[in-house]
């Protein structure tokens, strides 16, 4: 292995060496100094986040367990801005005297699944795709459970570990299958040699089923509205959007990759469970009054949503996949910013009720809201319309009408419930609505990002033209 | 060694069965144990010994002691053991039949494959675990250190005490 191999791996080499160092500053620190624990932590990931994008060799490294191509090195600079925005906007939350003493922690751990993650997008075999996917998983458990003195913070954590352990186990059950008919671990062999014998499709099954659960796809969906109603709101968000982006990600390189000898097959079981997908999560997402649940469902039906995509499996779907993550990851970010800094003004006010009125007092953070939901329903000046428009077309060029005439249909629905919480905030009135307060630095540059993330990536065609350059398909 | 094997098998099975049907959970984790060992008893068959070791040491050892010890502290015994309702019985049974009818249908039709490397009785051993590790699989090896160190803080974030509320 030459130095220069590690250029390959710089992604993930640097964030493990911002996690030492983190690691070193809090072992040295007294409890006074701590503090400058989270710009340090916010600085080296900005940087982190700058040197990702900067032209480097793409190339493999460890006989193939390790690939570096420019579609997989973008998808994590996407994910680092996503992990990013979450640091920024978790600032002012670590502030609190509930949290002062653990906020190197948090940091550490979002960092080490953002690692296990840059793995998993990067891997070439089913160990270290599993690998990552696992270091990817057991902290959020951990951060689920942040808040350690509510009950429903600590049932989110549980919930959450039981979840990843069984599906980790599922999964694993399909990959021993698919070494044990194909004899390698490796993406590369396995694609060549994958067939269509019952032991085969059905190793497909385990690890398709597996997979559901991490995206929280609709049969497998249950655990999502408890766990993201009861982990802190910071740590949803980063589960919703980079969590769950890293596994779409990971997923639709391998189904194109991997299992494209038995495209026909998955295509019709992505099929029915997008279909279905998009239905249950916005008809759940109705009967919601508790906004981070409302959100939880609605990232299921986006879910299912961005199965287009992949289902389209052609060049165009996948890069309007990896961009309709982008749009993703600044929208939903937007929303959670906002809730996130309207419960920690006002003790925890989180229910939809509770927005009434919201635009008289606080004018700047409705009109955040308000854009944010916007993007994610797909309404035409924001970049969430662009998203959805290409996957759209990436079904619709394969010719799945009627795959497109429900998606066209679930997109009527979730404007009523997109619009719920504009109501409140711009119509509804009330008497006692939550008063003006002044939010800190870090929250006012963590919602800039955002908008101008909705803004700019929807108007800038060269953001989608580059990431198509990139793409790959079936 | 034919013998041997359909012995080990046969107290596998056995001990898996009484695992899920003794009633007090103490002797269903010793039944546990002694599943573990003639598992375990199947590596050295397929002389796997490392695997075997670890398999010991690993689950026989640290996990079923922890088992034992969750299970003492939280004073488990029959009369308390919660009971299901009989439409919660009826559907785990559905479902897990399904399941098992799902299985045979899909294995029903599988071939045997051919081992691949037959002769190939060292695989096994430690030393050629440790040269495989340390060699073609030394990536991941060292992506599990940073896994043990997240879980390590993430379990002393859980259990870190509070400077205030006491």
């Amino acid at each position: 292995m030459r130095l220069e191999d590690f250029l390959l791996m710089r992604h993930e080499l640097l964030l493990t060496l911002i996690a030492i160092i983190i690691l070193i500053a809090e072992i040295f620190t007294d409890d006074f100094k701590k503090q400058g624990i989270r710009p340090l932590s916010i600085i080296l990931m900005a940087i982190v986040t700058i040197v990702g994008f900067l032209p480097a060799p793409t190339g493999t490294l460890f006989g193939g367990m390790y690939q570096a191509t420019d579609m997989r090195l973008m998808m994590k600079n996407i994910l680092n801005i996503g992990a990013l925005i979450v640091f920024i906007q978790s600032a002012s939350w670590l502030k609190s005297d509930d949290n002062q003493n653990k906020v190197s922690e948090f940091f550490l751990l979002l960092i080490s699944t953002l690692i296990g993650m840059n793995f998993m997008i990067s891997s070439g075999d089913f160990l270290m795709f599993y690998l990552g996917l696992e270091l990817a998983t057991i902290p959020i458990a951990a951060l689920a459970a942040y808040d350690r003195y509510s009950n429903k913070s600590s049932e989110a954590g549980i919930k959450l570990i039981l979840i990843s352990a069984l599906s980790s186990g599922i999964l694993l059950y399909g990959i021993s299958m698919i070494y044990g008919t194909v004899g390698s671990v490796y993406f590369d062999k396995v694609s060549v040699a994958y067939g269509a014998t019952p032991l085969q499709i059905m190793s497909f099954i385990f690890f398709f089923t597996g997979m559901a659960f991490k995206i929280s796809i609709v049969p497998f969906h249950l655990w999502t509205a408890d766990v993201y109603e009861g982990a802190p709101v910071n740590v949803t968000s980063y589960l919703s959007v980079v969590s769950k982006g890293a596994a779409v990600f990971i997923f639709s390189i391998m189904l194109v990759t991997v299992f494209q000898n038995i495209a026909a097959m998955w295509k019709d079981v992505m099929w029915i469970t997008a279909a279905i997908t998009m239905t249950l999560g916005n008809l759940f997402a109705m009967r919601q009054n508790n906004l981070k649940r409302f959100l939880a469902f609605s990232s299921i039906s986006q879910a299912g949503f961005i199965m287009l995509g992949i289902i389209g499996g052609s060049e165009l779907g996948m890069a309007a996949v990896v961009y309709y993550i982008l749009v993703y990851i600044f929208s939903n970010l937007g929303a959670f910013g906002v809730i996130a800094a309207i419960s920690n003004a006002s003790g925890g006010k989180e229910n939809m009720s509770d927005y009434d009125g919201l635009y008289k007092t606080n004018p700047a953070l409705s009109l955040t809201l308000t854009l944010a939901l916007f993007s994610l329903a797909g309404i035409p000046p924001v970049a969430g319309f662009f998203g959805k428009f290409f996957l759209f077309t990436a079904v619709a060029e394969k010719g799945y009408w009627w795959l497109l005439t429900i998606a066209v249909l679930n997109t009527i629905i979730s404007l009523y419930y997109y619009l719920l919480p504009v109501k409140a905030m711009f119509i509804n009135k009330a008497e006692t609505s939550i008063a003006y307060f002044k939010s800190d630095g870090w929250t006012k540059v963590g919602l800039i990002i955002c908008v101008a993330g909705m803004v700019i990536v929807g108007f800038a065609s060269v953001i989608f033209e580059y990431i198509r350059t990139l793409s790959f398909g079936l | 060694m034919t013998f041997l094997f359909y012995l080990l098998a046969a107290v596998a099975i056995l001990s898996a069965l009484m695992v899920v049907f003794s009633r007090s959970p103490i002797n269903s984790v010793i039944f546990l144990i002694i599943c573990f060992l003639s598992i375990a008893g199947h590596y050295i068959l397929l002389n796997a010994q490392f695997l075997a070791v670890v398999h010991i040491i690993v689950y026989t050892g640290a996990i079923m002691v922890l088992f034992l010890f969750v299970i003492m502290l939280l004073n488990l015994n029959t009369s308390n053991e919660p009971h299901k309702s009989q439409l919660t019985r009826i559907t785990a049974v559905i479902t897990g039949g399904l399941l098992l009818l799902v299985l045979i249908a899909a294995t029903k039709d599988a071939v045997l494959i051919q081992a691949k490397n037959p002769a190939d009785y060292n695989i096994g051993l430690v030393k050629q675990i440790g040269q495989t590790l340390f060699k073609q699989f030394l990536l991941p090896f060292e992506i599990s250190s940073v896994l043990f160190i997240s879980a390590m803080v993430g379990a002393v974030m859980l259990g870190k005490k509070d400077s205030k509320k006491n």
